[in-house]
């Protein structure tokens, strides 16, 4: 400890006044010369023939890449109208306009948690103010390329060419001003909140050109050009005002809330709110009171009551091995219930019940652990209840044709739904995989190499088409849903190999080290190797992750119109839009590398805190 | 480093052990690993309050011998007893046994994704069940009594060897374990970090703890143990009292690895 205090003084004192103070003098590390622009290129471009040579051939190709591109953008021939009339279509489908507000809440909600996890898990770094400068640089320069590439009028290039000039200048201003690496710093969240304020501002000013189709006539015809701004710039609007107020909501009660409930409350709140807007606030249920009322809520009381007697006497630390037997009985009556007919969500709360039974002895506990326990049991019991009986109830929004939404919701929803319940399948099939006991080993590993074998279409097709013939009489599935279930298993089967890499990497001296302290195998894999085998799996598992969102698409193939298919087929097939592939497809690719980077964006950034600790 | 003992040779006052309980009975055990036999009906006992050294060349089954007494390895004939439970296969005694021994071992096998409080509170709060304010004010004592209460909210990748070692030991006391064994404990660290670990036991030992400890340090086995163990190709060739067995070894063997030893 002594070295390590005496290493630190000296260090920071070398920065101030060198030595006279310290006793032990260190020499300072050697200062690495800042090489300017020109020499920089020569020493890193053109320092060898050969590299002269590379650079100028790289050079060529990228531009010509460039221009081949915008050449195909800016072409007039192209027809991205057919985008901007149809983005409601590729986000939603047939969603009735005038039940829209929906749509927005259901985005603002999600900008809400955005806003509220954001400021809880501090995130935003501080940026040197020239570093800005150095990335507008950067800009700048791809604008003046833009400008001198694009098949332009020479009015619009120069045009372009001013704009990149201005962007260029105050970046310049911004680099010299700012004053070296340790001068001003601004967050990456105010850079983040300028950005999109310029995008909002520009749908107030630039009219994003589309038409509009007449409503209600027969056969549609288009009417004048309008703009997409003019529906979507209040919207817009008001969803920013509401991520910035919830970002400083959350920064207002970060410091008075206990951090580790807090962000438990948060992340309990971000796996509720796929179903719930999905089900409650896009599908808006018509509820029947008299039904809920005499079944719904007394299946819920039953299952709230009886579960609170037997989980708060599972949780005794008393209870012992009976225990075990009781919930290995209540998991045996789950089971069974499928073979006699009754409600559907009886069986699920059993299975529900016998899960948390099963689970009981671990975090058993005092009294407080015990009541804790308890709520989390009516906590999701509440919330699986009022999901089930939405789903149950038929819809006030009326959509035409198959699932109520489509386009870029579906592909969202499949992709979250697919994750969410695939990881948990994916981790225990991994430990299966791994574990000790014979049967769950053999089982595990029949199952992941038996679905690693078969092509994600085949199994999509198979669950859309077979499953509901499989089904016990008066039990309904529908094709998304039966889609969903198989894509989580294709993807369980994947996740389930990423897993195992991690699990692999655990030293047997850890588990040894749990086992020395009298860990229960549950307590062991729950505390020790699951959170260490999952951070070494971060890279892969993000991997999957983007490929299970992109893989949606495959959709299309058994009818589910989503944002691919609508792209290609759907508006391609519109009489005003005839031979819009193109376009479109370039659209949805870019929607698609959105989402995607920024998966991948996100997964650096775990990387990052995460690996904080180990060093 | 070369020999600490010449620097406080005060000699602890002789324990009078005659009385004191049995607890760890092993009685000709007896483990192979495929056709190799490690362990050769050893059969030693060890009482209450005794600190007890095992000493011997690599490979003659000193750390296999101490797994197997909190089961990390099994024993395939012999009995063994620790605090009288026997160890068989059933899982609860395991876990009873585990809970009253205390282990360190040479690589520290601390939890590298858990704070060092952390590290320290979670088999307490999960295994004995006790309210996180109580286990952490217990941890912060233990941490105290080990010297490093200032790095409580460290990652144990932030600690030098004889920190995190001293953490392990931290751990392992939580649990209020009546027996303590130690695996080569010092054996991974730097010259220079092994003082403050061998310090650390010399205090526990000197607080009545049981323990066994497998070591190469001369110095701390002629300090601190009541009673020496001398093993060599799983058997066990001579056990003595610790001035016997220098001053006095029996076996051929004993003295001439006392003679390179020494």
């Amino acid at each position: 400890m002594t070295e390590l205090d005496s290493s630190n003084v000296s260090s920071t004192a070398a920065k101030g006044q060198p030595s006279a103070a310290t006793p032990v003098s260190k020499t300072a590390p050697p200062v690495t010369p800042k090489l300017s622009t020109w020499e920089w290129v020569r020493e890193n471009l053109f320092s060898s023939p050969f590299n002269c040579g590379l650079t100028v051939v790289t050079t060529v190709i990228l531009l010509t890449i460039f221009r081949g591109l915008l050449a195909f953008i800016f072409n007039p021939v192209r027809q991205w109208n057919g985008v901007a009339t149809n983005l409601r279509l590729m986000m939603t489908r047939a969603y009735p306009e005038e039940q829209y507000v929906r749509v927005w809440v259901c985005v603002a909600v999600i900008l809400i948690l955005t806003g509220l996890s954001m400021a809880i898990w501090h995130a935003g770094s501080a940026l040197p103010v020239s570093e800005v400068g150095r990335k507008l640089l950067t800009t700048g320069t791809i604008l003046v390329l833009f400008a001198l590439l694009a098949p332009f009028s020479t009015t619009a290039t120069m045009l372009w060419l001013l704009v990149a000039l201005v962007v260029l200048g105050f970046a310049e201003l911004l680099r010299r001003s700012a004053g070296g690496l340790e001068g001003q710093t601004i967050s990456t969240l105010t850079l983040l909140v300028i950005t999109l304020s310029g995008l909002v501002a520009s749908l107030w000013v630039i009219p994003y050109g589309h038409h509009s189709y007449i409503p209600k006539r027969d056969p549609r015809v288009l009417a004048e050009p309008g703009t997409v701004a003019l529906s979507t710039k209040l919207p817009w609007t008001l969803m920013l005002v509401i991520a910035v107020v919830a970002y400083f909501t959350g920064r207002a009660l970060r410091d008075r809330l206990p951090t580790n409930a807090t962000r438990f409350t948060l992340i309990a709140l971000w796996l509720l709110a796929p179903p719930a807007l999905l089900y409650l606030v896009l599908r808006d249920p018509a509820f029947d009171m008299g039904h809920v009322a005499t079944t719904d809520l007394p299946i819920f009381a039953a299952y709230a009551l009886g579960g609170t007697a037997l989980l708060s006497w599972l949780t005794r630390p008393s209870t012992g091995e009976l225990g075990r037997i009781v919930s290995a009985v209540v998991l045996l009556a789950g089971f069974c219930s499928f073979l006699t007919p009754m409600r559907m969500i009886v069986r699920i709360d059993m299975l529900a019940l016998a899960i948390f039974a099963l689970a009981a002895p671990t975090f058993s506990g005092g009294p407080r652990a015990q009541k804790r326990y308890v709520a989390g049991w009516i906590g999701l019991l509440g919330v699986m209840s009022w999901l089930i009986t939405a789903i149950n109830t038929p819809s006030t929004v009326s959509v035409p044709g198959g699932f109520f939404i489509g386009g870029m919701s579906i592909t969202l929803m499949v992709a979250v739904f697919t994750l969410v319940i695939s990881f948990p399948l994916g981790i225990a099939l991994a430990l299966a995989r791994t574990s000790s006991m014979p049967i769950f080993r053999l089982l595990a590993t029949w199952f992941i190499e038996f679905v690693r074998g078969i092509p994600l279409i085949t199994i999509l097709i198979f669950f859309s088409i077979m499953v509901p013939l499989f089904l016990p009489r008066g039990m309904h599935l529908g094709e998304v849903a039966a889609v969903i279930i198989g894509y989580v298993l294709f993807s369980s089967a994947y996740l389930a190999e990423n897993v195992r890499g991690g699990l692999q990497s655990i030293t047997r001296g850890q588990q040894e080290a749990a086992d020395a302290v009298g860990m229960t195998t549950a307590q062991k894999t729950l505390f020790i190797v699951l959170p260490q085998a999952l951070r070494v799996s971060i890279p892969p598992l993000v991997g999957h992750c983007i490929g299970v969102f992109k893989e949606t698409s495959l959709l299309a193939i058994i009818g589910v119109f989503d944002i691919l298919y609508i792209g290609r087929i759907v508006i391609p097939g519109q009489t005003e839009f005839m031979g819009s592939t193109k376009e479109n497809v370039l659209f949805v690719s870019l929607i698609y590398w959105i989402f995607a980077y920024q998966m991948s964006k996100a997964s650096q950034r775990l990387e990052q805190r995460t690996g904080l600790g180990e060093r | 480093m070369t020999d600490p003992a010449t620097a406080e040779t005060q000699t602890e006052p002789i324990r009078d052990l005659s009385k004191a309980r049995d607890v760890i009975v092993c009685e000709n055990v007896s483990k192979w690993y495929g056709d190799f036999q490690a362990l050769d009906r050893v059969s030693a006992t060890i009482k209450e309050q005794e600190v007890v050294v095992v000493l011997g060349p690599s490979g003659s089954g000193k750390s296999t011998w101490i797994r197997c007494i909190n089961r990390l390895e099994q024993h395939q004939e012999g009995r063994i007893v620790v605090d009288d439970v026997e160890l068989t296969n059933d899982l609860r005694n395991i876990e009873k046994v585990r809970s009253e021994v205390g282990m360190v071992f040479q690589q520290f096998n601390l939890f590298p994704h858990l704070k060092i409080l952390d590290n320290v509170t979670l088999a307490p709060i999960w295994v004995r069940k006790k309210p996180r304010p109580e286990a952490e004010s217990q941890a912060m004592a233990l941490l105290e009594r080990v010297g490093i209460p200032e790095q409580a909210q460290k990652y144990p990748g932030q600690l030098s060897g004889g920190q995190q070692q001293r953490v392990a030991i931290a751990r392992a006391l939580a649990m209020e374990p009546r027996i303590m064994l130690f695996d080569e404990p010092t054996s991974a660290l730097d010259p220079e970090m092994i003082k403050e670990v061998l310090d650390v036991m010399k205090t526990l030992a000197q607080s009545g703890m049981t323990m066994m400890v497998v070591t190469h340090e001369m110095g701390f086995a002629k300090e601190v143990a009541d009673r020496l163990i001398f093993m060599e190709g799983g058997q066990i060739v001579e056990q003595n009292s610790t001035e016997e067995f220098f001053s006095n070894p029996t076996e051929e063997r004993t003295k001439l690895f006392l003679s390179q030893i020494l």
